[in-house]
């Protein structure tokens, strides 16, 4: 009796154990081998073909884009990483065969390469050929961004991201525009209904989340792993701006646009004088900080006007820029002046002995009356704020932002910052009812997020209060 | 436990028996074997245990994947698939024509592929083409043969058509004033036993196949000259052929591809899509050595004319120094005809939706357009701009190419334009001269992108402003003072007859006789002499040299200028301030050249050759140039004729055209 009950309890439980076992088998064959590339390559390591089928899926790309003279370059972030570690060797060695596979080998689903498009001619015999080649590929097509503005442009499509995959192995094609403001700009890839969701596994894509801006980046031949490609000169410094790169279309915002033509334009002359002023000011300031390297988006009115309406509002009278305190330089000042842009007045202070830097503001003046104010944010646990003082009698105030991060964006030809979360930020400044155009506008008090901040003392006036 | 047992159950039972088991086991066996045991189950609970962890964790993980994975990349925008009719089989239309003095319909299928019941509009003979293997409606047009000279249209348009395809023909109110015999005979040729009888106000319905069967005809007599005869309904059925049949077999290249594309679509494009010796639609002219002009965006502007601006488009890519790349057409319209004409050629178009009417809707269409070309081609820093009923000279680039560096360099410029308002086949003559003129021309030419971006674009006119683009620009406003350059002979031509501000009598008389030049590479001389300063030099120069014409002579006649070549005479007329051109435009109109308002005048001065001689014109005392004027010579005065009442009415509409 007791032999038997023991028998049965560990026949029951090597039973158990037997099914979970058959049943983990059967899971890893059925499901795990399906994804045969992340997960399984890391279950099994590294010693299978996986790592040569990277390889020659690059060399296969890159030999059926030479055939066709279109000029790629790489900016895969993971190889731009390890090839930045070596990046002086690479650059020496340009034709010596390399030991071992370091880098196109790397574990990965997908090598990424850009393509200007003004490059090429969009011929269809890429595709045949890739065909022939093995390759499957894909194309994601959408509206062209430099038509949006004009809203009776009807949506040419543009072809904005190809994937082409061989085995288990894909490659990432990017499509660089140039656009207005001297900048290239990739789109976001987005899937139409039609398409094929598991083509690859798109989650995993460095680019393509969201619509990215970029600089013109320069090029340099260089042999890795026996492949010759072109990589941006500095990768390091490419993937620094990758990681900021996240782009912000004005007329994205369907708000914006149907405020716009709820209030339509004012196109009288003064207004246009007052844009074509605004504009060349905004031109002159951002190519002065953008010299000294000082980070800066555009804020409160300036900021309003491209949210609202992609333009300057015509009834503002100043260009308004952010920049965080911690960017703050001593140059700024005199690189203004040295533009043609004296300093009219300064309010607040930045480093002052014994004290803590606070409500920095400056203001220069433009030509023909319009003036830059440049405004600090200063950043806490939980908000930004930027101060005002009012001249004439020293009271301060201070204006509250929820945390934001920066985007790029393009403003009258110019690629500029602006808060991603732009709503946030024009409805924390500027309430509710921003929408609607307002004439008169008092700093003080119209603004919804401004706190009354105290008076600055009598005596340090002479240095907090400077006007020209 | 056991005090607590309301029932006889059975279970604490057993689980008692197991316990004292267990207890036993403990106490009895051997301390290892215990141990293994205890070891065993509990390795086994671990994996259990481990196993349905794991299970769940990649489970999860694997469906989190799949979900973001589509959802990440969604495209926000429903792609709402519109269902596509079932490919029909059948191999029978029916086809429905109906005549009549005030309606005209085609139906094909049930579906009404024409129809024309307005007033006053759409006379004349009407033709629609179809696929013979589809039934797809591959052309539409009328042919106004109450009027002269459309007939030859029509029998030009019928011999482009391929054949094999189905011809339906229908009358509205009369089509058969002007219909010559020549046209007469080729309906007859097409089957029709009514055509070579067509008479006054007839009704006529016809459905045949180009070069095959008749499906049938109907025919109504016009009883009196004062009635028309009764509506005429024809309905028959016409029998598809199959796909290959219907299309030719040329080599499958990647050209001819598009060629098919387009082929199967529409006609009236002749020998273009001819099965046997298809004319090419790539022209690889002879690239331009040093050419300034190749990355230059290019806007072609264009309507609704598809013929023209398979024309205009044919020329422009046979110029040399063309860059296709850098070409942009931009449609007015959700036209469906010109947009496969741009395919056809491999160009990239962009369609626009028509806001406002008439002149201020082709003025947003350009201020669209040009915007779109200056975003699409951030680097640019000119933009040629074109419209699609103008020919273009094949050294129309190399033109830009020796001037466009003038249009960067010097302030006072507004533009370059390939367009001579005053150069017709008997008033110009040299094919390198050039021209400062106050006036801008258009008809194709250049755009500085600071012009538009800093002064145009924000000022254009806006929609509910019923202006000319051309007129606005031209004014003083805008111009500023600022000059064009135009050659003597132009670069382009302006081949139009159907258009907004255009018909017929007005483009025999104001630009069929315009010089075109036709002559390859011609290189421009003393274009540095265009700028500003230089060209009052090379003016007091001209002056200088110039013959001092016979005053008392009428300048109307032959004989004013003497039967010589290659000299330069100049003439003075009267101008009392900068806007008087009272005697100049009865020069112009007895010159027959453009007088419905004034061109090509440079302070007061106008050049153009009159007998192969370079002829001047000088407005005394308001031009600068006065002071050339010998003292014994008195200003010639011409008076213009009395107005008559609404003589005048016509060309005032129609200066608008000329752009």
């Amino acid at each position: 009796m007791q032999k038997i009950n023991k028998n049965v309890v560990l026949a029951l439980l090597s039973l158990t154990s037997l099914v979970f076992l058959l049943f983990q088998l059967y899971y890893y064959k059925f499901y795990l081998s399906q994804k045969s590339g992340a997960i399984f390559s890391k279950v099994r390591g590294s010693q299978s073909g996986q790592d040569n089928t990277r390889w020659h899926v690059v060399k296969k790309f890159l030999g059926l884009i030479s055939s066709h003279n279109i000029p790629v370059y790489l900016i895969d972030p993971l190889i731009l990483g390890l090839v930045d570690k070596d990046i002086e060797q690479i650059r020496s060695s340009l034709d010596g065969p390399s030991p071992e596979c370091k880098y196109f080998c790397a574990p990965r689903d997908f090598t990424t390469f850009a393509l200007l498009d003004k490059t090429w001619k969009h011929e269809v015999g890429l595709f045949r050929t890739a065909e022939k080649m093995g390759f499957q590929w894909l194309k994601i097509i959408n509206k062209d961004p430099r038509l949006d503005g004009m809203d009776d442009l009807s949506g040419v499509e543009i072809p904005l991201h190809y994937i082409f995959k061989l085995a288990s192995h894909a490659i990432h094609l990017v499509v660089f525009y140039e656009r207005s403001g001297n900048y290239l700009w990739h789109g976001p890839l987005r899937l139409k209904q039609h398409m094929d969701r598991k083509f690859v596994p798109f989650r995993k894509l460095r680019f393509g989340h969201y619509p990215g801006a970029y600089e013109k980046p320069e090029l340099q031949l260089v042999s890795i792993d026996d492949l010759n490609v072109r990589i941006p000169k500095n990768p390091y410094s490419f993937l620094e701006e990758m990681s900021q790169s996240r782009f912000l279309e004005c007329r994205e915002f369907n708000i914006a646009y149907s405020a716009f033509q709820l209030y339509p334009d004012d196109a009288s002359l003064d207004v246009v004088d007052f844009r074509k002023k605004a504009k060349s000011l905004l031109h002159l300031a951002v190519l002065t900080l953008n010299n000294l390297g000082v980070k800066f988006w555009l804020s409160s009115g300036t900021c309003l006007g491209w949210y609202r309406q992609c333009n300057v509002i015509p009834h503002s009278k100043d260009v308004d820029l952010g920049v965080f305190i911690k960017d703050y330089k001593a140059d700024i000042i005199p690189a203004f002046q040295k533009a043609g842009l004296p300093l009219k007045h300064k309010f607040g202070m930045y480093i002052f002995v014994f004290q803590v830097e606070d409500s920095l503001e400056l203001s220069f003046q433009g030509e023909d009356g319009v003036k830059l104010d440049i405004f600090f944010f200063y950043e806490e646990d939980d908000h930004i704020w930027n101060g005002g003082t009012q001249a004439k009698s020293g009271r301060k105030f201070k204006y509250l932002f929820p945390k934001f991060t920066l985007c790029w964006t393009e403003f009258v030809e110019l690629k500029v910052h602006v808060p991603c979360e732009t709503l946030q930020y024009v409805e924390a400044n500027y309430g509710p009812d921003w929408k609607v155009p307002v004439k008169t506008w008092d700093w003080k008090s119209s603004p919804s997020n401004v706190q009354y901040n105290g008076v600055w003392p009598v005596d340090e006036w002479d240095d907090v209060i400077q006007i020209y | 436990m056991d005090e607590w047992k309301p029932n006889p159950a059975i279970k604490p039972h057993k689980k008692r028996s197991w316990y004292l088991a267990w207890k036993y086991k403990l106490m009895n066996q051997r301390a290892l074997r215990k141990l293994c045991q205890t070891g065993a189950v509990l390795f086994l609970l671990v994996t259990v245990i481990v196993n349905i962890k794991l299970i769940l964790d990649t489970r999860r993980a694997a469906y989190e994947e799949e979900e973001e994975s589509a959802q990440d990349y969604d495209d926000e925008l429903l792609n709402v698939e519109v269902p596509r009719h079932p490919v029909s089989n059948k191999k029978v239309l029916d086809v429905e024509v109906y005549s009549s003095r005030s309606k005209v319909y085609v139906a094909v299928d049930g579906t009404t592929v024409l129809e024309d019941e307005a007033r006053e509009q759409g006379r004349g003979i009407h033709v629609i083409v179809l696929n013979q293997a589809t039934g797809h409606v591959m052309a539409k047009r009328v042919f106004d043969t109450y009027s002269p000279h459309e007939d030859e249209a029509m029998v030009l348009f019928l011999n482009m058509v391929a054949r094999g395809r189905i011809l339906i023909f229908t009358i509205k109110d009369e089509g058969s004033f002007h219909l010559k015999d020549t046209a007469k005979n080729v309906l007859k040729s097409l089957g029709s036993q009514v055509a070579p009888f067509l008479s006054w106000r007839d009704m006529w319905t016809f459905v045949g196949k180009k070069g095959g069967e008749v499906y049938g005809e109907k025919h109504a007599k016009s009883p009196a000259l004062s009635t028309w005869g009764d509506p005429v309904l024809l309905k028959t059925e016409v029998h598809l052929t199959s796909v290959e049949d219907a299309e030719c077999h040329w080599p499958d290249t990647e050209l001819n591809r598009r060629r098919k594309r387009f082929c199967s679509k529409v006609e009236g494009y002749g020998s273009v899509c001819s099965c046997k010796d298809p004319t090419p639609i790539e022209f690889n002219p002879d690239p331009l050595k040093d050419n300034k002009v190749f990355d230059v965006p290019v806007a072609v502007i264009a309507g609704n004319r598809p013929n023209y601006l398979y024309r205009m488009l044919r020329s422009l890519l046979s110029a040399q120094g063309v860059n296709p790349q850098m070409i942009t057409v931009f449609i007015d319209g959700y036209y469906e005809e010109p947009m496969d004409v741009v395919e056809l050629f491999g160009l990239s178009g962009i369609q626009h939706t028509p806001i406002s009417i008439k002149n201020a809707r082709v003025s947003q269409h350009y201020k669209a357009s040009l915007t779109a070309t200056f975003n699409l081609f951030p680097d640019a820093k000119f933009a040629v701009v074109l419209e699609e009923d103008l020919d273009i000279s094949v050294d129309f680039f190399s033109f830009l190419s020796q001037s466009i560096h003038l249009l960067e360099e010097d302030e006072s410029l507004y533009c370059i334009s390939a367009w001579n308002d005053q150069g017709y086949e008997h008033t110009a003559e040299d094919p390198s001269l050039l021209y400062r003129v106050e006036t801008m021309p258009g008809l194709g030419w250049v755009l500085r992108k600071s012009l538009y971006k800093d002064e145009l674009e924000p000022k254009w006119p806006t929609p509910e402003k019923l202006w000319d683009w051309d007129m606005w620009m031209r004014m003083p406003e805008q111009r500023k003072g600022r000059e064009c350059i135009i050659p003597d002979i132009s670069r382009s031509y302006h081949f139009g007859i159907v258009g907004l501000n255009m018909n017929g009598y007005f483009h025999e008389a104001y630009f069929k006789k315009h010089k075109f030049n036709t002559v390859p590479n011609v290189q421009l001389k003393n274009v540095e002499s265009l700028r500003k300063d230089a060209y009052e030099t090379e003016i007091h120069r001209l002056l200088g040299e110039a013959e001092v014409l016979d005053h008392s002579k009428n300048p109307c006649e032959d004989s004013f200028v003497p039967d010589t070549e290659g000299k330069v005479y100049v003439m003075f007329i009267r101008m009392e301030q900068e806007a008087d051109f009272t005697t100049w435009t009865q020069l112009a109109k007895c010159l027959h050249i453009w007088d419905l308002d004034v061109r090509g005048n440079h302070k007061g001065l106008w050049r153009l050759f009159r007998k192969k001689n370079h002829f001047l014109v000088v407005g005394v005392p308001a031009s600068p140039y006065s002071s050339k004027k010998p003292s014994s010579v008195t200003p010639i005065y011409m008076e213009p004729p009395a107005k008559e009442e609404g003589a005048v009415a016509v060309p005032a509409v129609a200066a608008a055209e000329q752009t």
